[in-house]
C-alpha cells in the first residue's frame, strides 16, 4: 500500500451484533464533579457572552458604571440635600453601602433572571432541565457572569467614592483576616438569595423582570446597607439580625473602615440595648453572618427543588406568560 | 346570525366588506385599546404574586428612603417627597418594562405579524397596552402612597387641586406617549432593548429626583426637566402637594411644568405614531415584521 | 360573483430580493399568478422556494421589490387596511397569543382587533370554539393547550372576521393523522359556507394539497414551475402508459417482454402476492408502454409464453412524481431550512452562488 492509498472509512457496528457491546449503564450515571464543572462553565461562558460581556462598552457601561454610581448619587445627594455635620461621616457610610448593593443586585438579579431569559426570551429552560447538567449547577454558572459585573460596580462605585466624594479609605488599616471570610460568606449568602428569587421566577409569569430588584430593595430597609438600624423600630431591628446580608454588610464596614459608624449598633440601637455594646465584635459578625448564611443556604436550596418539582408538575418549564 | 357558524356577518362582495365608514374604523381603534389592555388586567387576577413583589416591596424599599432622611433627621416633607416618589416609580417601570420593551417581545412571540395582519391600528395596541399597564400599575401606586402616607404621617398641603390631578393625568400620558416611542425604537434595535432597560432604571431615578428635589441637580435637573416627564411631573405634583413646604428653587413653577407636560405629551405622541408608521414601513420593505425565535 | 369581478389574487412579475451579506437574496423570481374567486389554490414548492414570502407579500407583511399583486382588486402596498378587513391567515406551529389567557379570552381579544363588539365577540367566540371542537378547553390556558388544540384555535381566531381570502402556510404542521383531517374538513366547510370565500394554501404534505386543491402551482427558486388542477399537472408528467401485472409465472423473464412491438421497458417488481410462503406463486411485472394500444400486443404475447394475468393495473402518478420531475428533486431532498420565513432561501441576485443560511436575528433588527 502506498503512502497516498485512500483509506476505508471503518464503519460502526450495526446494532446487536457482537462488536456493539450493547447499551451500557454506565453512561447514564455521569462523571459527578467533573459533569458539574463542565455544566458550571459552558453556564458561565454562555452568562459572559450574553449579559456580562466587558469587552462590549455599552454593557459595561451600563452595569458596571451607570447603574451602581447612580444608585449611589442618589444617596449622595440626599445626605447633601439635608447637610448637616454628620454629612461626611454618612456620606461614607452610604457609599460603602451602595456599593456593596451592586453585588446584592447582581447576583440575585443574575439568577432570577436566567431563569425568566431561559424560558420566556429563549424557550430553551425544559432543554436545559432535562439535559444531564444539574440545573441548579447551570443557573449558578449563569449568574456568577453578573456577580462578577456586580464585582465591578462595586470597585468603581467605591474608587468614586473616595476619588471624588471624599469617602476616607485608609488601604493600610484594611483588615484583611475579618475581610476575606465576610466577603465569602456574603457571596454564598447573595447566591443563595438568588437561588431563592430564581425559585419564585420559575413559578411567575413573564412580568416578574423587576422582582429580583424590587426584593433586593425591600432588604434595603432592614439590612443596614444605607442607614443604621436604629432608626428603625426594634422589632424590626431584630428582623434585620436575621438577614445575613446585614452581618456582611457590617463586617466589609468594619473591616474597611474600622473608625466609621456601625449599621447594627450605635446609640439608641437594639443592638446596644440588648448587649450593652455600641457594636459587634468581629467575631460576632463571623458567626452571626455563618449561622444566618447556613440557614438562608438551606433554604435556597430546599426552595429550589420544591420550586423545580410543583415546575414540572404543573407543565410551567415549556410556558410563556406575557401580558 | 345565520346559525352557521362560518357565516357571522355576511357581506355582498369583498368589495363591500373592505370598505368601513369612519366609525367602524374609529370602533374598531377603541375596541383594541380594550381587547389589548384585557390580558393585562386578567393577568393580575390569575397570578397573585405582584401583590407581594409589585405592591409590598416596592413599599418596604420605599420605607427605606423615608429612614435615609429620618436618619438625617430631615424635614418632614422630605419624606412626603419620597412617598411621592415611590409611587411614581410604578408608572415608570411599567413604561420601561411592559411598554418599551414590548414590542420586541410581541415580535418574539409571533404576535407581532398578527398584528399588523389586523385591520386596527397598531396605534391602539400600544394604547392598550398603556391602558392595561396603568390599572396594573395605578394599584402599585395607590397602595404606596396611601399605606406610606398613613403609617409615615405624611402631610399634604395642597392649594390647587385640579391642577395637580391634571398634572398627574399629563404625567401619565407623557409617560406612556414616551413608552410608545421607546416601544418602537427598542423594536428596531432588537436584542440590546433589553439592557437599554437596564440602563432606563437607577439612572433616570436619579437624574429625575425621584427622592430628592430635582431642581438640586443643577443642569443635569433642568435637563431632565426639559426631557423626562417622570423629573417634570413629580416636580410639579411635589410643589403642588407640598405647597407650604420650604421648597427648593431652581425649577419653573408648576403652570410651567404643566405645560411642558402637554408639549411633551404632543410630541411623544404623534413622534410614536411617526415611528410606528416609519417602523412598519421599514419592517415591510425589510421582512423584519415575521422572524422568531423558533 | 359576476365575470368582471376582480380575481382574489392576482400577481404580475412579482420579484422580492432580500438585501443580506454576501450576497442579495432573490426569494420570487417574477410570479405571475391568477386565482379566481371562490378557488381553492395550493403553492407547492420545496423550502426556500418562495412561498412564505410570497404569502407575506400577499397578507400586506412583506412589500414586494418590484412588480404588483392585489387582492380581490386591492393592490398591497397601498391599500392594505382594505386588505386586513377581508383577509385572515394561519401558519402552522403558530405559538401567537398571551399564555396566560383562557382560550375564549384569547380569541375575544383578537375579536376586539377586527371590530366586534364585545358582547358580539364572545357570542362569535363561542360560536367558533364549538365549530372548530374546542369545547372542553373553552377555559383552559392557553399555555396548556396540545399542538393541535393550539392550531384548531388559530383557525378559531382566523375566522373570526369572516375573510373572504384565507391564507393558510403549512396548516397541518406537526398535527397527528385525525387532528390534521379535522382542520381539512374545517376549512371545506367554512369555504363551502360563502361563495366566492377563497384559500391559498401552502404544505408539504402533498395528499393534502392533492385532496384540498382545485388548482396549484409548483414554485421552486422563486419561479412558478407549473400551474394546473392536480389532475392535468399529473397528466403533463404522463408520457407512457405504465402498467403492474401479476402473472402466474414468466418462463424467459422480463426480456422476454421488453422486446415486443410498443414496450419501452419491463421490469421486475416486488409482488404483492406471497412469495412461496405457502400462498399462491406470482411474478410482478411493471411494464411502460407507449402508448395504452401497445398493451393488446403484450397479452397475446403473455398468452403465447404460457403465463397466466393473475391481476393488471395501470399506475397513475402521483403529485410527488409532478413535484420531482419539475423540480428536480423531491421534498426531503431540499435544503434543510426551516419555513421560509424572511428572509427566505432564494437564489443569490447578483452573483449567483445559493445563501441557504437564514441571517441571525440581530442582524436583522
Amino acid at each position: 500500500m502506498t503512502a497516498d492509498a485512500p483509506v476505508a472509512p471503518t464503519a460502526p457496528p450495526a446494532l446487536g451484533s457482537p462488536e456493539w457491546g450493547g447499551f451500557d449503564p454506565a453512561r447514564t450515571r455521569g462523571r459527578g464533579l467533573r459533569d458539574l464543572r463542565r455544566s458550571f462553565m459552558t453556564a458561565a461562558r454562555l452568562g459572559w457572552q450574553t449579559e456580562a460581556n466587558w469587552t462590549d462598552p455599552i454593557l459595561f457601561f451600563i452595569y458596571s458604571v451607570a447603574k451602581p454610581l447612580s444608585t449611589t448619587l442618589i444617596f449622595v445627594v440626599m445626605i447633601e440635600v439635608i447637610g448637616g455635620a454628620s454629612t461626611r461621616e454618612f456620606r461614607g457610610f452610604v457609599v460603602v453601602g451602595t456599593a456593596l448593593w451592586a453585588f446584592v443586585i447582581a447576583g440575585i438579579a443574575g439568577l432570577a433572571w436566567a431563569v425568566l431569559d431561559d424560558r420566556e426570551r429563549y424557550r430553551m429552560l425544559k432543554y436545559v432541565v432535562v439535559s444531564p447538567s444539574d440545573f441548579l449547577t447551570v443557573l449558578l454558572g449563569r449568574g456568577v457572569a453578573r456577580i462578577a459585573v456586580g464585582g465591578m460596580g462595586a470597585a468603581i462605585t467605591l474608587s468614586v467614592g473616595v476619588l471624588a466624594l471624599g469617602v476616607p479609605l485608609d488601604a493600610g488599616r484594611i483588615d484583611w483576616p475579618l475581610l476575606l471570610p465576610v466577603m465569602l460568606g456574603g457571596l454564598v449568602t447573595i447566591v443563595a438569595v438568588g437561588i431563592l428569587l430564581a425559585a419564585v421566577c420559575i413559578q411567575t409569569r413573564q412580568e416578574s423582570w423587576s422582582y429580583p430588584e424590587a426584593a433586593a430593595g425591600a432588604l434595603f430597609l432592614v439590612t443596614g446597607a444605607v442607614f443604621p438600624l436604629s432608626v428603625l423600630p426594634a422589632p424590626v431591628q431584630v428582623v434585620g439580625w436575621l438577614t445575613p446580608l446585614t452581618w456582611w454588610i457590617e463586617g466589609v464596614r468594619l473591616a474597611v473602615f474600622p473608625a466609621g459608624p456601625s449599621g447594627i449598633g450605635g446609640t439608641g440601637s437594639a443592638f446596644a440595648a440588648f448587649t450593652g455594646r455600641v457594636r459587634p465584635e468581629p467575631h460576632e459578625i463571623v458567626v452571626a453572618l455563618l449561622g444566618t448564611g447556613v440557614l438562608v443556604t438551606l433554604a435556597a436550596i430546599v426552595g429550589f427543588r420544591v420550586s423545580l418539582h410543583r415546575a414540572k408538575d404543573r407543565g410551567l418549564l415549556d410556558q410563556t406568560t406575557g401580558s | 346570525m345565520s346559525g352557521n357558524p362560518y357565516v357571522h356577518r355576511p357581506t355582498a362582495s369583498p368589495q363591500a366588506a373592505a370598505e368601513w365608514t369612519q366609525r367602524q374604523i374609529l370602533m374598531t381603534n377603541l375596541r383594541t385599546v380594550a381587547g389589548r389592555a384585557y390580558p393585562r388586567v386578567r393577568g393580575l387576577a390569575r397570578e397573585k404574586s405582584w401583590l407581594f413583589f409589585e405592591i409590598l416591596l416596592p413599599f418596604l424599599t420605599t420605607s427605606a428612603f423615608v429612614f435615609v432622611y429620618r436618619a438625617l433627621q430631615a424635614p418632614p416633607e422630605y419624606v412626603g417627597f419620597v412617598v411621592l416618589g415611590g409611587a411614581m416609580t410604578a408608572f415608570w417601570l411599567n413604561v420601561i418594562w411592559m411598554m418599551a420593551s414590548q414590542l420586541w417581545w410581541e415580535k418574539s412571540q409571533g404576535n407581532l405579524e398578527l398584528y399588523f395582519a389586523a385591520p386596527m391600528d397598531i396605534v391602539a395596541v400600544l394604547l392598550g397596552m398603556a391602558v392595561g399597564g396603568m390599572v396594573m400599575s395605578s394599584s402599585r401606586a395607590a397602595v404606596v402612597l396611601v399605606v406610606a402616607t398613613v403609617v409615615y404621617g405624611v402631610t399634604f398641603a395642597v392649594d390647587q387641586w385640579l391642577l395637580l390631578l391634571a398634572v398627574f393625568f399629563l404625567t401619565l400620558t407623557a409617560l406612556y406617549g414616551l413608552g410608545m416611542v421607546l416601544a418602537s425604537l427598542f423594536l428596531m434595535w432588537g436584542r440590546e432593548a433589553y439592557h437599554l432597560t437596564q440602563f432606563l432604571q437607577e439612572p433616570v431615578y436619579f437624574v429625575s429626583g425621584l427622592n430628592f428635589p430635582v431642581g438640586r441637580l443643577g443642569m443635569l435637573g433642568a435637563l431632565a426637566i426639559a426631557l423626562l416627564p417622570l423629573a417634570v411631573g413629580l416636580d410639579a405634583m411635589r410643589q403642588l402637594a407640598f405647597a407650604d413646604a420650604a421648597y427648593p428653587v431652581g425649577t419653573p413653577p408648576p403652570e410651567v411644568e404643566a405645560l411642558i407636560l402637554v408639549v411633551m405629551t404632543v410630541v411623544f405622541l404623534s413622534l410614536a405614531r411617526w415611528m410606528l408608521r416609519t417602523l412598519e414601513r421599514l419592517a415591510r420593505r425589510e421582512g423584519r415584521l415575521t422572524i422568531r425565535w423558533q | 360573483m359576476s365575470a368582471t369581478a376582480p380575481l382574489a389574487i392576482e400577481t404580475h412579475a412579482l420579484r422580492r430580493v432580500y438585501r443580506a451579506k454576501p450576497n442579495d437574496v432573490v426569494a420570487l423570481d417574477g410570479i405571475d399568478l391568477e386565482v379566481a374567486p371562490g378557488e381553492f389554490f395550493g403553492l407547492l414548492g420545496p423550502n426556500g422556494a418562495g412561498k412564505t414570502t410570497l404569502i407575506k407579500i400577499l397578507t400586506t407583511l412583506l412589500l414586494p421589490t418590484t412588480g404588483e399583486a392585489r387582492i380581490f382588486g386591492f393592490d398591497v402596498v397601498h391599500q392594505t387596511k382594505q386588505i386586513r378587513r377581508i383577509m385572515n391567515m394561519v401558519a402552522g406551529g403558530e405559538q401567537s397569543g398571551y399564555g396566560i389567557l383562557e382560550v375564549r379570552e384569547q380569541l375575544w381579544m383578537f375579536s376586539q382587533f377586527y371590530g366586534l363588539g364585545s358582547r358580539d365577540g364572545w357570542r362569535r367566540v363561542d360560536e367558533l370554539i364549538d365549530a372548530v371542537g374546542l369545547d372542553e378547553q373553552r377555559r383552559q390556558k392557553v399555555s396548556t393547550l396540545s399542538t393541535g388544540q393550539r392550531q384548531k384555535m388559530n383557525f378559531a381566531r382566523g375566522l373570526l372576521n369572516d375573510p373572504w381570502i384565507f391564507f393558510l402556510d403549512e396548516p397541518t404542521l406537526g398535527l397527528d393523522v385525525s387532528a390534521a383531517r379535522a382542520v381539512r374538513e374545517l376549512i371545506l366547510s367554512w369555504k363551502a359556507a360563502v361563495p366566492g370565500r377563497t384559500v391559498l394554501l401552502t404544505s408539504h404534505y402533498m395528499a393534502e394539497v392533492d385532496e384540498l386543491c382545485e388548482r396549484i402551482a409548483i414554485v421552486d427558486h422563486g419561479r412558478v414551475l407549473a400551474i394546473g388542477s392536480p389532475a392535468e399537472l399529473k397528466h403533463r408528467v404522463q408520457r407512457e402508459s405504465i402498467f403492474r401485472l401479476e402473472l402466474d409465472r414468466l418462463d424467459g423473464g422480463t426480456a422476454s417482454l421488453a422486446r415486443l412491438p410498443g414496450v419501452v421497458a419491463a421490469s421486475a417488481a416486488a409482488s404483492d402476492e406471497g412469495n412461496g410462503q405457502g400462498d399462491r406463486q406470482s411474478v410482478s411485472v411493471n411494464l411502460v408502454l407507449e402508448d395504452d394500444a401497445a398493451l393488446g400486443g403484450v397479452v397475446g404475447a403473455l398468452g403465447g409464453l404460457g403465463a397466466q394475468i393473475l391481476a393488471l393495473r395501470k399506475s397513475e402518478p402521483t403529485l410527488e412524481d409532478v413535484f420531482v420531475e419539475l423540480v428536480g428533486r423531491g421534498f426531503d431532498d431540499a435544503p434543510d431550512a426551516s419555513r421560509d420565513e424572511t428572509p427566505p432561501q432564494g437564489r443569490a441576485a447578483n452573483p449567483q452562488p445559493r445563501r441557504e443560511d437564514e441571517p441571525a436575528e440581530e442582524e436583522l433588527v
